[in-house]
């Protein structure tokens, strides 16, 4: 593994380990069950530059490679998924796009108060009737003066509950132009405080509970023209650009709980003693920890495969493909063992585990459930061969 | 004002009892966290720079870039194979070799002491070496009208110094102040660009082979073994206001409270 990493990369780990430990560790339960965003945290993450991780100096960020993002998001799912999912969704799907296709007013505007972390950025995308098909999405924009009108009902928008700037992905004008109603699907920024814009109550989740994630309405709400992210009709474009990146943070965070469950089905296995030896000494044991750490090494291994091919400027579509879907299902597989090794204690929330169990689950359905991941990356083997 | 601060590379874990210095394995020693954000609000106060100081092996040279991020100006790493296997008196002598090659300085800051050997014994030999004054287990570093007083908290006493003049050596107490994170931005810079770390060697700052390293050293280590600690459980009984009063009582006789 650390042939990979340079020193840099070990001092961000251990640096960001420091403070994940320190500031959010202790409160990571607490945070799940009251299903709260911990803003005392949020701000201090902010002015350390979490929230602008890959953006330019000059624009507010911390300016690192996407092997450090990588790392970051995988030690803050180590310690809290929903803290994780918070912070990588706004640099990669919120940020990143915008830094990307915005124009240089539009990057002056928004990017720099997202960057410090002073404000909170979502990536609206999914509604009641378009999930894995984005395409099926119904929102609309209707050209009107210098403004669109936008009608759109997103649901399941993390950070919903708290976001300020709103990419909202809708149909610019579907019914003069037929063309829009199939593929023309276009990105207007929208902010909170618009009038027309409401967010719905939080969704009560399984998992990533500290996350407020919700639904976000726009009625008739107002958006200036100028707020057209990239050139009509670029949606899906944008889309697919934020999501190759999103699912190599969504892997680093499926990666970093699957570690956190592995950590403590060792704890665990080396202080419970049954039939009187420590249960690590049971084969049954030893094998769950064995497949749990090879499972784990591997993940890592195409997670930073897949960040240092962005960073040497490399396709890395299919890596971070094949990346977001093994580690989604190794958290998923790892977490279900840890539970295991811990037994009835690990049904309970008197032990981590419980959570990570449930944290997990959900790596395998959002930024493309796995069976969506196995149709592209099928796609793409198949095109190659 | 120039403060100097002295940090060391400390390993944290060696699995199965054996040692090796390798960059993953090596951390900032944790008591010196303390002394470094000592420094920098010494700095924000009164202006100045910081200078960060550290003897050891080439992997070392990270623990300064990171003290570089947290707002250290400049880093210097006193490096050397004659070095190897000094003990606290070799290093205390090197370093003071280092510290007069940076010199002037006013205040020369350490841990209490290293995570990983624990003697508490560099700061105050160099600090004899250099014939300076020395303050031990600093809590706070106040200054009026030009003159500074040192608080230090020792066994339950508070005791306050005044400094007749810099410079003086101290060494910083964990509860002191609150050490910052450096930023993810300043990170990336101390560790991307050709960030410059200035090496000395044993020539630069002065020293020759047999003052340092394994023939300046006159601490013979024998062998070091782990103790088995024998634990035994006992089970406190009664309501909990009775086991809470005997919990206390016997933490007492133990002399762990009091
Ligand atoms: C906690 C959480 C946070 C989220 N955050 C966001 C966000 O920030 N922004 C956003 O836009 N969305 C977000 N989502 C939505 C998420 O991306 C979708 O839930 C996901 O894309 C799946 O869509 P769906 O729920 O409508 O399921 P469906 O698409 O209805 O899928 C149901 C099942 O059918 C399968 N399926 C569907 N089509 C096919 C096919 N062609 N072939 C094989 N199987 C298929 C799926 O794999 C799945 O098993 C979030 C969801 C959750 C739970």
């Amino acid at each position: 593994m650390d042939m990979l990493l340079e020193e840099k990369h070990r001092a961000v780990r251990q640096s960001v380990r420091r403070f994940c430990e320190r500031e959010i560790k202790p409160i990571a339960a607490e945070i799940d069950q009251e299903a709260r965003f911990p803003w005392e945290v949020i701000e201090k993450m902010g002015r350390l530059g979490y929230f602008g991780i890959q953006v330019p100096e000059s624009l507010g960020g911390a300016n690192l490679d996407a092997v450090s993002y990588a790392i970051i998001v995988e030690e803050i799912a180590r310690v809290s998924g929903a803290i994780a999912l918070c912070v990588t969704v706004h640099n990669s799907v919120a940020v990143f796009p915008l830094l990307t296709f915005g124009t240089p007013d539009q990057i002056q505007k928004w990017v720099p108060p997202l960057a410090r972390g002073e404000k909170i950025g979502a990536f609206c995308l999914t509604e009641p009737n378009a999930g894995s098909d984005a395409g099926g999405i119904e929102a609309t924009a209707i050209a009107d003066g210098d403004t669109f009108k936008v009608n759109a009902n997103k649901v399941f928008v993390t950070n919903g509950g708290v976001a300020d700037t709103c990419l909202i992905f809708c149909r610019i004008n579907p019914s003069q132009d037929p063309s829009a109603a199939r593929t023309g699907i276009s990105v207007v920024v929208a902010e909170r405080g618009t009038p027309g814009f409401t967010t719905g109550d939080l969704e009560d989740l399984c998992g990533m509970r500290a996350n407020p994630v919700c639904s976000i309405r726009l009625s008739d709400c107002r958006v200036p023209k100028e707020n057209l992210l990239g050139k009509a009709g670029n949606g899906l474009k944008i889309g697919l650009a934020a999501l190759d990146t999103g699912r190599m943070g969504i892997a680093a965070q499926a990666l970093g709980i699957a570690q956190a469950a592995l950590e403590e089905g060792i704890r665990y296995a080396n202080q419970r003693h049954q039939f009187g030896v420590p249960i690590a000494r049971h084969a049954s044991i030893q094998n769950m920890i064995a497949d749990m750490a090879t499972q784990v090494d591997a993940a890592r291994l195409m997670v930073y495969r897949a960040a240092l091919l962005k960073d040497k400027k490399q396709p890395f579509s299919k890596a971070s493909a094949m990346a977001k879907l093994f580690a989604a299902e190794t958290a998923a597989k790892v977490t279900d063992l840890a539970v295991q090794i811990h037994g009835g204690y690990g049904y309970s929330k008197a032990y981590p585990v419980e959570r990570y169990y449930r944290d997990a689950r959900v790596t395998r359905i959002y930024e493309g459930t796995s069976e969506i991941h196995r149709m592209v990356i099928a796609k793409s083997v198949l095109q190659e061969g | 004002m120039h403060s100097i601060v002295c940090i060391k590379s400390v390993v944290l874990s060696t699995p199965k009892g054996r040692m090796s210095r390798s960059p993953e394995k090596s951390v900032l020693n944790p008591f010196d966290r303390w002394a470094l954000e000592m420094a920098l609000q010494i700095k924000e106060a009164h202006g100045g720079t910081v200078t960060a100081l550290s003897m050891g092996p080439p992997a070392s040279e990270s623990i300064l870039r990171e003290a570089m991020a947290m707002g250290v100006d400049q880093g210097v790493l006193l490096c050397d194979r004659a070095f190897a296997a000094s003990d606290t008196l070799a290093t205390s002598r090197s370093l003071t070799a280092a510290v007069r090659h940076l010199s002037p300085f006013d205040f020369l800051l350490f841990g209490v002491c290293a995570a990983d050997s624990d003697t508490g014994q560099v700061g105050p030999q160099t600090a004899s070496f250099l014939d300076i004054p020395m303050v031990g287990h600093v809590t706070r570093v106040e200054s009026a009208n030009g003159v500074f007083t040192l608080h230090r908290q020792l066994d339950g006493f508070l005791e306050q110094y005044e400094l007749a003049s810099p410079p003086v050596a101290m060494t910083i107490h964990p509860a002191a102040v609150e050490p910052r994170d450096p930023t993810l931005g300043a990170l990336g810079t101390a560790f991307d660009s050709a960030f410059p770390i200035t090496c000395l060697d044993i020539a630069a700052v002065g020293l020759e082979p047999r003052q340092v390293g394994v023939f300046g050293s006159p601490t013979r280590v024998l062998s070091v073994k782990p103790v088995d600690k024998k634990r035994v459980c006992e089970w406190i009984q009664g309501d909990p206001a009775i086991q809470a009063d005997i919990l206390v009582e016997k933490l007492v006789k133990a002399g762990l409270v009091g």
